[in-house]
């Protein structure tokens, strides 16, 4: 089958993100089975690169055909859930329900920043709810929650927010070391709490 | 629309087990990949194993990508700790942490010439250079479309309100000129082994 000017020019609306789902189905097959068209988009990545960085120059490394072959003559690995449940549920449930225990009847009024609140990326984890961590970033600057209702004593609050921390800083290591030995897919390497100058300022809020 | 857009696409195909569409996601990027595992590993065959090892692992891991980062960051990630991971296995020591900071500032192009040879930053160099003299050598209509894409991240719909052209053209003018392009990059580097 021979490249035409359509496939070529669906190929160019499809690295625009351009392409309707029925020709964006059409292409794919198109390219499954050409060549060229698998060799021009490449190029045509290279080149896109280059206009919009002028300085790209990456090894040259093809790996796609291996990938390729690997991925279809083994199907996708069982994967197990109660991994990364149980490094999320560690970090997470140690946290959060440790310290909603000091929380026994009555919901938060401090001002200072909640875990929960940590600036960073929703990270998806496998089998488990998405976690929120710093991923290494740095730390954004918190909004603070608005004073409820529902009093509580501030000393208590700011206790429970110390005590949480503190668990934090503690299992975060442990979590970073379980996720990079154990886990068969991508882990959070650090899941930061937020840093001393941050903690001082919301104490002194 | 937008790059991310197309991975996007190629992302939630690929999620339904479309291999085809993953293809095109691993032709996208492993050259910045396999930049990404050089900074770690020297050895050009190891960094070509786990360069295959990420994205067979990115494969695996993919129905749990939700897109709350860009595909290219998650992958960039899991890259970074295969290459982490193959220096622990080899009794090796592993370097600093591969940020989101990085990620962002290789996404940019501004890693790759870092951390590349001196022959493929000369050849990096000699393709900017095609690109660059084919894109001023374009007529004109052809090279404002393109420019308004690449350089200026416009949709088509915004590309044809601003040329006052329909978007089909747009379309078009923006494969007509890419077309152009690739016929001299083609053309200048044919004997080159290094650039496919």
């Amino acid at each position: 089958m021979t490249t035409t000017d359509r496939d070529l020019e669906a190929l160019s609306a499809l690295m625009d993100g351009e392409l309707q789902d029925l020709e964006l189905r059409r292409t794919l097959g198109r390219v499954s089975e050409d060549a060229d068209l698998r060799a021009r988009w490449q190029r045509l990545q290279r080149v896109s690169e280059t206009l919009q960085s002028k300085r790209v120059s990456a090894p040259a490394i093809d790996v796609s055909l291996s990938v390729m072959q690997s991925l279809e003559d083994k199907p996708n690995l069982s994967r197990n859930p109660i991994w990364s449940a149980a490094i999320a549920a560690s970090v997470t449930i140690a946290v959060v329900m440790g310290g909603q225990q000091l929380l026994s009847s009555s919901t938060s009024v401090t001002s200072t920043p909640l875990i929960s609140d940590i600036g960073g990326g929703v990270v998806p984890v496998m089998g488990a709810q998405p976690i929120q961590a710093s991923l290494g970033a740095k730390s954004i600057p918190v909004t603070t929650r608005p004073a409820q209702d529902s009093a509580m004593p501030e000393d208590v609050a700011a206790m429970y927010e110390r005590l949480a921390r503190d668990r934090y800083r503690r299992l975060n290591p442990r979590h970073a070391q379980a996720a990079a030995l154990s886990h068969p897919a991508p882990y959070i390497s650090y899941v930061r709490a937020p840093n001393a100058s941050m903690a001082s300022e919301s104490e002194q809020d | 629309m937008t790059a991310s857009d197309t991975d996007q696409q190629l992302v939630q195909r690929a999620q339904r087990g479309d291999l085809r569409a993953f293809d095109l996601l691993v032709l996208k990027y492993q050259g910045r990949i396999g930049a990404l595992v050089s900074r770690y590993i020297a050895d050009a065959g190891e960094v070509e194993d786990v360069t295959q090892e990420a994205f067979i692992k990115a494969y695996r891991a993919l129905s749990k990508f939700r897109g709350d980062s860009a595909f290219y960051t998650w992958l960039y990630r899991i890259a970074a700790n295969a290459a982490k991971n193959h220096l622990v296995a080899k009794g090796r020591r592993p370097g600093a942490d591969a940020t989101i900071e990085d990620a962002e500032a290789f996404d940019d192009g501004g890693l790759v010439s870092e951390m590349s040879s001196p022959e493929a930053m000369a050849m990096g160099d000699e393709l900017a250079a095609v690109v660059e003299q084919s894109l001023q050598a374009l007529p004109e209509e052809l090279r404002a479309a393109l420019t308004l894409r690449e350089l200026e991240g416009l949709s088509y719909d915004d590309i044809a309100e601003v040329l006052g052209c329909p978007v089909g053209t747009v379309r078009s003018r923006i494969f007509r000129a890419r077309e152009a392009i690739d016929e001299q990059v083609r053309q200048q580097i044919s004997g080159d082994s290094g650039f496919r």
